[in-house]
């Protein structure tokens, strides 16, 4: 045989293994497509590591029900999210699902990212299920004439008081703000402090609660920034107030919630403002803890800030029949993420709302007959949510607002600083 | 029909070169050399390209708005946020320099000499460099967070009041810049010290003939022996400092009141936290330039001399 035989031959040879070894890898995927439609669900961590368990078990539930869609279930950690979806929706490898927080999915869906979900909420409807969603749920996520996504959790922020520190003080549980004002300067002795915040993120809630409390709220019914208005400014300045009286923790500044959380749980302070999940993670000091009622504001209003969580169908999914089939499943059988995976969410579905086991949870429970139907979006005084609320919420201006009114800098200045930040996040 | 053949022959000619390029030897180097040049081409020189792009145009990295020029460029140097974080970021490279190179040039020339325990010293005082940021800066955390935390106990314990170090814009900043010198003197000092061990002991033992001090011998044979190798550290410890995110990130996320955010936080958050990503990235540009200015005018320097 000659050189070139020889080479040929060695050359045949190769593209024939290639070929074989290409024929065997791709067979049994050939087939696995054949068989199941393959859907990415992306779920973000909604609570402690049983939650992650408990949601991979309900997937492999639906998975058993419903063979001819397997899906593949990942959990998204909090830190750097919104990266997370922004890398893989531009590389092409977003999910063909994901939950997400208050306004992920009207911030991806004005920019092209996000599939509606009418048809599914039309299908909700008809079939009577529509009902089972709690008011101001499914229409806060109406954006642009579109549902752009569907309603599965609650997080809210509320009251919680120490009842040890508050009997060692002789004081009643408040009612008002007056109330509040009064029980945090009473409690602030010993090294201890009436109230504890936070200059994250979950300090800038203090701030909107504080508003949205009051009747105020950070826009006009036609979106435009509203910052300064009369009531606004009524609530900075309760808070002022209560800052001036020495009763909120010096520390708050420098805490993020976590700090916030600690040094509450420890008994350092007497008030704090938190998500509903607080005491069912207080372990042994739970039974100190309590929620205050919802504090009328001086002119009587009761209000607080809430995000209507939901899940999401993304544009790039190849299998939207699918998806669809996947989504109204989970929303309707989504239980054992409270009962197994002790999420800190409220459910958005009376049906859950009703069970046994979130009515056992007394907190809970309170939270989601007083607290939930007084909710209000960062969006107040607009109806709906609109995406660029994600920025004011994320870009840190309402955080380095919180900060330097905890640090007990006059009111004034601070809101010009926030309002000049806050439009030119707006564009206005 | 008169085209063809000349690009055909031109072909020919072309092809015929090149074989005989390759065939002399020449082009093997290149070809070892292509993969990475491919592969830096595609993580560094089209990342570079795109995020330059980005810095003239509005939107966000989903969807590209209009381009606008310099206009991103023009609002950074109006905008009172960009001048914080540039001041800030002056203020951290200089400390922080200044500051781990005397502690490491300090701790460099202690462990040159024979002291007890110099191998466990040695490998103790590496331990900063070597710890996980987030382990290291979520514990200077705990040690300064209140009035509870370990340094308040200890001011306490000497009758002082406490000190919030994170809730005060000036503790925050001098909190900020102690930590990265902390984190940062072991690769000033483990430099420092191999290059005091390449240093001719003869020099010192001339000087010490000529009557030269302790004093005279750092002076006028230790310090002009360690001049450039010490230029270089401290360049590279001016680029990793201005490009410093975990520091401020981890102790205070830039707070309070934006008092520790350098232009690498502030990127991040025109980026990430308002969405817009041409004006984070006109920060990155502008960060770049001025370090590669400061690059040029050093190393310029240094030749000159």
């Amino acid at each position: 045989m000659t050189t070139k035989a020889r080479a040929h031959l060695r050359k045949a040879g190769m593209l024939a293994s290639i070929a074989a070894a290409a024929l065997i890898g791709l067979a049994p995927m050939a087939a696995s497509s054949a068989d199941a439609v393959k859907l990415n669900f992306w779920d973000m961590i909604w609570g402690p590591p049983e939650y992650i368990d408990a949601a991979k078990e309900l997937v492999g539930e639906f998975n058993k029900q419903h063979p001819e869609i397997q899906v593949e279930y990942r959990s998204v950690p909090w830190n750097n999210w919104y990266q997370t979806f922004v890398t893989a929706i531009s590389s092409g490898t977003a999910p063909d699902i994901s939950t997400g927080a208050g306004y992920q999915a009207v911030q991806l869906y004005d920019q092209g990212a996000i599939r509606p979900i009418d048809d599914v909420i039309a299908e909700l409807k008809a079939d009577g299920e529509l009902d089972d969603f709690l008011p101001n749920t499914v229409d806060t996520l109406r954006y642009d004439d579109h549902y752009v996504a569907l309603p599965w959790g609650i997080d809210i922020r509320v009251w919680f008081y120490r009842k040890d520190l508050l009997e060692q003080a002789g004081v009643k549980v408040p009612t008002t703000w007056e109330e509040l004002r009064a029980a945090a300067k009473a409690t602030t002795k010993d090294g201890k402090y009436g109230i504890v915040a936070s200059g994250d993120t979950g300090g800038s809630h203090f701030l909107y609660n504080a508003i949205l409390n009051n009747g105020g709220g950070l826009f006009t019914a036609d979106r435009k920034l509203d910052l300064k208005n009369d009531r606004n400014m009524e609530a900075f300045e309760a808070l002022a107030a209560m800052v001036a009286d020495g009763s909120v923790s010096p520390a708050s500044t420098g805490y993020n919630s976590d700090d916030r959380r600690a040094a509450f749980n420890r008994g350092q302070a007497a008030f704090t403002l938190d998500g509903p999940g607080l005491i069912a993670q207080a372990g042994a000091e739970a039974k100190n803890i309590g929620v205050l009622p919802p504090l009328a504001g001086p002119h009587g209003d009761k209000a607080t800030i809430f995000w209507v969580n939901n899940i999401m169908v993304y544009e790039q999914t190849k299998h939207p029949d699918e998806v669809k089939t996947f989504l109204k499943w989970w929303s309707k059988n989504q239980l054992p993420l409270w009962t197994k995976g002790n999420t800190g969410q409220l459910p958005t579905r009376k049906s859950i709302a009703a069970d046994k086991a979130i009515k056992d949870d007394v907190a809970r429970a309170y939270v989601l007959d007083n607290y939930v139907p007084i909710g209000k979006t960062t969006a107040t005084n607009a109806s709906g949510i609109f995406p660029a609320l994600n920025d004011v919420e994320g870009e840190g201006a309402m955080q380095s607002f919180a900060q330097e009114l905890w640090q007990g800098k006059p009111v004034g200045p601070i809101v010009d600083t926030a309002e000049t930040r806050l439009k030119s996040i707006l564009k206005e | 029909m008169t085209v063809q053949p000349r690009l055909a022959g031109e072909t020919g000619s072309w092809r015929a070169s090149a074989r005989s390029w390759y065939a002399s030897g020449d082009a093997l180097p290149f070809l070892l050399l292509a993969p990475s040049i491919v592969l830096m081409l595609a993580v560094i020189a089209y990342p570079m390209l795109t995020g330059f792009m980005y810095g003239f145009s509005t939107g966000t990295l989903l969807k590209p708005g209009k381009f606008v020029g310099l206009d991103n460029y023009l609002r950074l140097l109006q905008s009172p946020d960009f001048l914080h974080a540039l001041w800030f970021s002056l203020l951290f490279a200089i400390f922080n320099v200044i500051g781990c190179y005397v502690l490491g040039l300090a701790l460099a020339l202690l462990m040159n000499q024979d002291v007890p325990f110099r191998g466990f010293f040695r490998v103790a005082l590496l331990l900063p460099w070597i710890v996980p940021s987030i382990v290291s800066i979520v514990s200077w955390r705990w040690m300064m967070a209140d009035q509870h935390a370990l340094f308040n106990q200890i001011i306490g314990a000497f009758g002082g009041s406490p000190i919030y170090f994170l809730s005060d814009q000036n503790w925050a900043i001098a909190a900020v810049i102690v930590i990265k010198i902390w984190r940062s003197f072991p690769f000033m000092m483990l430099s420092l010290l191999a290059a005091l061990q390449g240093i001719d002991r003869s020099l010192y033992e001339a000087a010490a003939l000529d009557g030269a001090s302790r004093w005279n011998q750092l002076r006028y044979v230790t310090m002009p022996q360690l001049r450039n190798i010490s230029i270089v550290l401290c360049l590279l410890m001016t680029i990793w400092t201005v490009n410093d995110f975990d520091t401020p990130w981890l102790l205070t996320q830039g707070g309070p009141a934006n008092a520790t955010e350098n232009l690498v936080l502030l990127a991040y958050r025109y980026t990430f936290g308002r969405n817009d990503v041409g004006l984070g990235s006109a920060v990155s540009f502008i960060t770049l330039i001025i370090l590669m200015a400061l690059v040029v005018v050093m190393l310029r320097r240094q030749r000159e001399r």
